[in-house]
């Protein structure tokens, strides 16, 4: 390959990545199979691909930790500034590539963030001077640096991921790569990361590989785009703008996930709306619609096989009422960890039937209104009421039957060693028949679709399985009320819509599902009421369009926008002015594609 | 820039406050032949003249706190009280001293001798905890191991690792907590008696270990990633070094401790 000092005059690519093949050790396929691309000097690179493609593999193989600390089998040349990082220490290559991981717990190593910082310097071996120079450029760039003698725990998720990003200036590469670094961050925290990433881009020393769900956010400050396919194949490779734009239908069809407001455009065609170009980010789709007419009225009703799930609005019945049992009453509830008072009297009223999220900004006591209701953490009595029972007074038989809660980590609440007495446990302790527990259980079973892994131990089977159970487990034992918190939390797009839709599914069998939350596109897409939570005091209750309708609400709050009401809030056509998620928006029509635009024809 | 640029933003001792300028090491060796000896004296006014010579050099070189002086004036005579009382009952009354009466309870008494006996044994716990207090008071886990790493050459890798382990404890206090929460919910392994509980915390074993496994080799990724172990030693932004002063207070402490001994010398028959 060229020499080093072409490099820095731009001509050849820092990251260059040839028929790449990755099999890790005990695997028989690679993931990815053939990925291939380069990135240049100060390009912002988005790399895309369906859940399994393998791109975070690929990240791995980036700064050499694949093959050199996690044992795999490459084919093809993964080459970093001219060097082979298969056969590269980490040392060296981390010089060149510096990485942010997803989880911001797992990369700190000392007890101040200059000390987090300095870390990396320091094992180069460089003067104590350079060290600290580094370390002060780094954390002024994500605006740390005021408080340089702190604790790392102080911070909150968002700034411990700024520190990360800093720790990773600070090795002085030119190339930063990015593994869902948003993923386990609230929306306050989200967009603190990217408000950073785009002070980093602007300042245009470093090129960054970006792996990320959140598109609508990393989309604005992405030069180029690589879609890899189901196996890991480079599929497409071009700007933002020719990826994007033009191989949409193509992408969407391989499982790759698009911005919601590139989406919600094809949608807005279908339904004979005339885009030309197709809109990348909020502000994009906003300016599409408001530039062009709304198409005439549509002149019949939506077909049934493809009519999107509808709000249920409250005052509407629920499809199969369950009766009272279903229901959960909270009467000026406050509870106290400590001497910290965590919430001021809570009163609410969920009806049988009803999918409710619960939202709010970091510490706004959340999770402790949802385990107070499941009887989880202790309470006092006399002040909820679920399915008829107090949760203070109630053995965990009665309130099995009554509520069932997941955890975050279904990890955490496997007791059995095998998946079906994971489920025959719960109806064991209902003192049920063996014959009837058995019966139960391979219900269930057969229900989430793990009825071929019934012996096998709970930690063996894969992430999606084990979520699925934890939801069979909570459910065994006839709970008409299901409770979750934060389900979502650092899943990929592709294994959080497979639990939603279980989750509808559910709801619409008449389950009443309650659940915690941080990600706003789940909320406004599934949930049909919306309760914000601020400060341990309930400061919203209402449909979940009326609570997304209020920005100004939602900012105090410490929660943002979700993408399409971003875009769409206060269009000047009435039929887009209150849409908040893609099933809102007008149906299809059927000669809609003829309307099309042949712009976007290959 | 002078190639010795210290780190301006280093945690500078207060004045006066001689003993957060030694050196960790210094701190943890110097009381080491006085604990040594307190295990095998038996008398009262060794350990309590110990005592007095810790106190006197925390009160003298450590930053008092409201903490340290509740500990040291509260919690360590309260301590010395309640096991020296314990102590005191538990002690075989027909190998003592008979001659004093302290208390009378039915057909139980309580001599002078076994007071005697509770009481030095709280005492010289009492000593060998105050001595190593000097070092524990004011010394930081990051000091030790940087001193650990410069002076008695432990390898910086394992040094460092054993820092970022000490992160690791809230972590899994917290896991802890919720799989407990969990397990409870699920009602597993609900009775009381103390078969009950081992079973219970077999349970949270492996949700914790399985937990606990993938953070440290996430922590490790990050590490590699951020070159740690590539090269034999690393930048020591804080040089801990071993000075005059670190020596002579080793030797004056470990001088003043040995002469007490003398002085009292608590072996011979009486």
């Amino acid at each position: 390959m060229g020499n080093r000092a072409d490099d820095t005059a731009t001509g050849a690519p820092v990251v260059q990545v040839e028929s790449v093949a990755i099999t890790h050790d005990g695997e028989t396929t690679a993931a990815p199979a053939d990925a291939s691309f380069t990135v240049h000097r100060g390009e912002v690179v988005l790399l895309l691909g369906p859940s399994g493609s393998g791109k975070s593999t690929l990240a791995l193989s980036l700064n050499g930790l694949i093959p050199h600390a996690i044992p795999a089998r490459i084919t093809g040349a993964v080459r970093i500034g001219g060097m082979d990082a298969a056969a590269t220490p980490v040392a060296t290559l981390s010089t060149t590539v510096g990485m942010v991981f997803q989880d911001p717990d797992a990369q700190l190593v000392t007890g101040t963030l200059l000390d987090e910082v300095a870390f990396g310097p320091e094992n180069l071996r460089l003067p104590v001077d350079v060290v600290l120079a580094r370390a002060e450029d780094a954390l002024r760039r994500v605006g740390l640096w005021e408080r340089r003698a702190e604790n790392p725990d102080r911070l909150s998720g968002g700034g411990r991921q700024r520190l990360a990003i800093a720790c990773a200036l600070a090795m002085g590469s030119p190339v930063l790569v990015l593994d869902e670094p948003t993923a386990n961050l609230d929306p306050a925290g989200i967009e603190e990361v990217y408000a950073t990433l785009a002070d980093v881009v602007a300042a245009g020393d470093r090129a960054i590989v970006l792996i990320e769900h959140n598109l609508d956010q990393a989309v604005g400050l992405t030069d180029r785009v690589v879609a890899l396919d189901a196996r890991g194949r480079t599929v497409a490779d071009g700007t933002t703008e020719e990826v994007l734009r033009d191989r949409a239908d193509e992408l969407h069809a391989l499982g790759v996930w698009l911005p919601v407001s590139t989406l919600a455009a094809l949608a807005l065609r279908e339904a004979g709306w005339r885009i030309d170009t197709l809109p990348l980010t909020p502000d994009q789709l906003r300016a599409a619609v408001e530039a062009i007419d709304a198409p005439p009225a549509p002149r019949q009703a939506r077909g049934p096989e493809e009519a999107p799930r509808q709000a249920r609005g409250p005052e509407e019945a629920p499809r199969q009422a369950r009766g009272p049992e279903g229901a959960i009453s909270v009467r000026d509830l406050s509870v106290s960890r400590g001497r910290a008072r965590i919430l001021h009297g809570i009163d609410l009223d969920v009806r049988p039937g009803e999918f409710v999220a619960i939202v709010g900004a970091n510490g706004a006591g959340k999770t402790t209104l949802l385990q107070a209701i499941a009887g989880v953490i202790p309470l006092p009595r006399g002040h909820v009421s679920v399915a008829g029972v107090d949760p203070a007074r109630t053995d965990l038989r009665s309130l099995s039957r009554r509520i069932g809660f997941v955890f975050q980590n279904p990890e955490h609440q496997f007791i059995a060693h095998t998946v079906f007495d994971e489920l025959a446990h719960g109806l064991r302790l209902q003192r049920l028949p063996e014959e009837e527990v058995e019966e139960r259980a391979r219900e269930v079973l057969t229900r989430f679709g793990l009825e071929s892994r019934a012996d096998v131990h709970p930690f063996l089977l894969s992430g999606g399985q084990k979520r699925r159970l934890s939801v069979g487990t909570a459910l065994v034992a006839g709970a008409p009320i299901l409770a979750l918190d934060e389900p979502t939390f650092g899943q990929d797009r592709a294994r959080a819509d497979e639990l939603l839709r279980l989750l509808q599914e559910l709801n619409e069998a008449g389950t009443t599902v309650i659940v915690v939350t941080h990600d706003m596109q789940l909320v406004t897409d599934y949930a049909e009421r919306t309760i914000v939570l601020d400060g341990g005091r309930i400061a919203a209750d209402a449909a979940t369009g009326d609570v997304f309708a209020d920005a100004a609400l939602l900012r105090r709050a410490g929660l943002r926008l979700p993408p399409l009401r971003q875009a769409l809030q206060g269009s000047r056509h009435p039929s887009l002015a209150g849409v908040t998620r893609l099933a809102d928006l007008p149906a299809p029509q059927p000669d809609a594609r003829a309307a099309r635009p042949a712009e976007a024809a290959p | 820039m002078t190639a010795l640029a210290a780190d301006p933003y280093a945690d500078v001792a207060p004045r006066g406050r001689f003993l957060l300028g030694l050196n960790p090491l210094a701190k943890l060796a110097a009381p080491i032949p006085a604990m040594i000896v307190l295990v095998f004296v038996r008398d009262l006014v060794t350990p309590l003249a110990l005592i007095a010579l810790a106190y006197a050099v925390l009160f003298v070189g450590a930053r008092i706190t409201p903490r340290l002086v509740l500990l040291l004036l509260v919690a360590v005579p309260a301590a010395v009280a309640a096991l020296g009382f314990g102590m005191a009952v538990w002690t075989d009354a027909s190998r003592v001293d008979q001659s004093v009466t302290v208390l009378t309870l039915g057909p139980w008494t309580l001599y002078g001798g076994a007071v005697m006996i509770g009481l030095a044994t709280a005492l010289r716990l009492a000593a060998i905890i105050a001595l190593a207090l000097i070092a524990g008071l004011t010394t930081t886990g990051p000091d030790l191991v940087r001193a650990s790493v410069q002076q008695l050459r432990v390898p910086y890798r394992v040094g460092y690792t054993a820092l970022a382990a000490f992160r690791f404890v809230p972590r899994f206090g917290h896991e802890l907590d919720v799989i407990r929460q969990a397990h409870r919910v699920r009602g597993a392994h609900g009775g009381r008696g103390p078969f009950a509980a081992v079973a219970r915390w077999w349970g949270y074993i492996v949700p914790l270990l399985a937990g606990a496994i993938r953070h440290a080799e996430r922590v490790a990724l990050a590490m590699d990633s951020r070159a740690f172990g590539a090269h034999p030693d690393r930048t020591e932004r804080h040089l801990v070094p071993w000075r005059t002063r670190d020596t002579a207070f080793t030797a004056l402490f470990a001088a003043v401790s040995l002469g007490i001994l003398w002085f009292l010398f608590p072996w011979s028959p009486t």
